[in-house]
């Protein structure tokens, strides 16, 4: 047994309390739809009880893939990034029969980025997709040799692979970053926090958005995001940050200025994807989650954030 | 024995193979429950249009489904014959009515009188990916034929991207296979048959669209 978990997780305090808030968190949203059903029945109840079911099956998921050996984490994520693409790609109405080829190389590089990830090469880690798949991409749709729509093409695919594969692969390098001198939780704390932040961060918007939401940012993309919700989101966000902080390395001032790169990027992601759905006639990315809709509408937010996220606590603390 | 090779290789390897690798989502899956025999007619894009069907079956009707094929394209050799015939049960056509066999007609027929069911693509061939083609007329003939027995009509979109015509490399895609309800033919004659079969895989095609397409609200 002791195999599969990783050997720091059952002395690691830091983990076990999140995981903790996580689950309460949880029981609170249950225990407050199930009685709002009850007793004040407000529209649009059953897709909140909804969608509260579907975060207790992701939070688990995601726990697991946490706290299990890293091995398994490795390839829960790049299972992530797998699903996020084959939505991406299929729900896009540019996509040519002639780039069939190409998307499977996209394919091919997912374990590649996510081995790169878990044995730690950072280097080639990060400039794998970036240049290494940005080239090869346009040139397989080259040698293909159908020019016709073919600059749609070489833009299309290394950026659905840069926002489904590079930047989620960035959660799973998170565990491969080295033991910090007194930082107890290390990167399984930070990959924690990014998560939890984020996804509370679209809680915190939406929630602030439906109970003052007036005022659209960006009405013509999606009319759910009021600046309401987004300062309302940025505040609770900040705040939460600064309370759990004791999963990361950071100065009280580094914790609130992160909870509020985590707010914008997360909202950030949220409005690309959001335009992307619409320009290719969508409501959601996909079904596989009931009451949220595809994987990628999850983790749109975290697209953005992670590899900001990472890059600033790279530089902050582990780049020598 | 068979049974439990072809449970094992359409409910287990199949199914998962189609939903979790390549992206095949099934909408309306519960209408296959009914007890058959059915004709199960769909559009046609590519060969694992055969498979989700199967795959999305009741595991005892696996056994008693019978895909029609052309012969000229799955048995112009003995062992491709052999394997298509083990694998899916296949019913093998030959297109170029030269030959003084039994009419095709009259083979499904003769399958439907023993109370198994038959998977009919009436477009003849996969043609051009994703775009629906003109029925043949060999679903009007057999309906005229059999007018009592339900047939089930099934949209597929997206599996024409996944492994299209002359193509050997599949690329995984969401895929979409949207089934109705089973139902008796109304119309008689063969065209108006043909007609009505068409109508009612095309009002699938825009059940599924409406299905996943933008709210106009939102």
């Amino acid at each position: 047994m002791n195999y599969f978990f990783s050997s720091r997780f059952s002395e690691n305090q830091e983990v076990i309390t999140i995981i903790s808030i996580i689950l309460g968190v949880l029981v609170f949203a249950t225990l407050l739809f199930y009685a709002l059903g009850r007793f004040y029945p407000i529209p649009k109840i059953n897709e909140l009880k909804q969608r509260t079911r579907s975060w207790w099956v992701m939070a688990t998921l995601f726990i697991l893939a946490t706290v299990l050996h890293p091995m398994i984490s490795f390839v829960a994520f790049g299972l992530l990034s797998f699903v996020a693409f084959r939505e991406l790609t299929s729900i896009s109405k540019n996509i040519r029969p002639e780039d069939r080829k190409a998307i499977f190389w996209c394919y091919l590089a997912i374990p590649v980025q996510y081995f790169l990830a878990y044995k730690g090469y950072y280097n080639l880690f990060t400039i794998f997709i970036p240049i290494i798949m940005f080239v090869w991409i346009p040139f397989v749709l080259v040698v293909r040799g159908e020019t016709v729509e073919i600059s749609r093409s070489m833009s299309i695919l290394p950026t659905q692979l840069m926002f489904t594969v590079f930047s989620i692969s960035h959660l799973a390098y998170l565990l491969s970053l080295p033991e910090l001198q007194g930082f107890n939780s290390g990167g399984r704390g930070l990959l924690l926090y990014i998560v939890f932040l984020t996804e509370m961060n679209d809680v915190f918007q939406f929630t602030w958005g439906s109970l003052l939401g007036k005022r659209k940012i960006v009405a013509t993309v999606s009319p759910n995001k009021t600046w309401e919700g987004f300062l309302g989101g940025m505040l609770t966000t900040v705040l939460v940050s600064y309370f759990i902080r004791f999963l990361t390395p950071f100065s009280i001032t580094e914790s609130l200025v992160t909870g509020l790169l985590i707010a914008c990027t997360g909202f950030v992601g949220d409005v690309i994807v959001s335009a992307i759905k619409r320009d290719n006639g969508r409501k959601d990315t996909g079904t596989i989650i009931p009451g949220h809709g595809g994987i990628l509408d999850r983790i749109d937010s975290l697209a953005i954030s992670a590899p900001i996220f990472f890059y600033w606590v790279y530089n902050l603390y582990y780049a020598v | 024995m068979r049974t439990l090779g072809f449970f094992l290789l359409y409910k287990v390897i199949m199914r998962y193979f189609l939903s979790w690798i390549v992206g095949v989502k099934w909408i309306n899956k519960e209408h296959l429950r009914g007890k058959g025999p059915f004709i199960f007619v769909s559009n046609h894009n590519s060969h694992l249009d055969t498979m989700a069907i199967l795959a999305a079956l009741p595991a005892k009707q696996i056994p008693t489904t019978h895909p029609v094929a052309a012969l000229d394209y799955f048995g112009n050799s003995r062992l491709k014959k052999k394997i298509t015939r083990f694998l899916t049960n296949a019913i093998l056509i030959d297109r170029n009515r030269d030959s003084n066999k039994q009419s095709p007609t009259n083979r499904m027929v003769n399958y439907l009188d023993r109370n198994h069911s038959i998977i009919l693509f009436p477009e003849g061939s996969r043609g051009a990916p994703e775009q629906l083609q003109h029925f043949q007329k060999g679903i009007g003939a057999l309906l005229d034929r059999r007018p009592d027995v339900a047939y089930i009509p099934i949209y597929m979109s997206g599996m024409g991207k996944v492994l299209p015509k002359g193509e050997k490399v599949l690329v995984p895609f969401v895929s979409y296979v949207i089934v109705g309800e089973p139902r008796k033919v109304k119309a008689s004659g063969v065209e108006d048959i043909v007609a009505e079969v068409t109508a009612a895989v095309r009002s699938l095609e825009e059940a599924l669209k409406e299905a996943i397409r933008t709210p106009s609200g939102e």
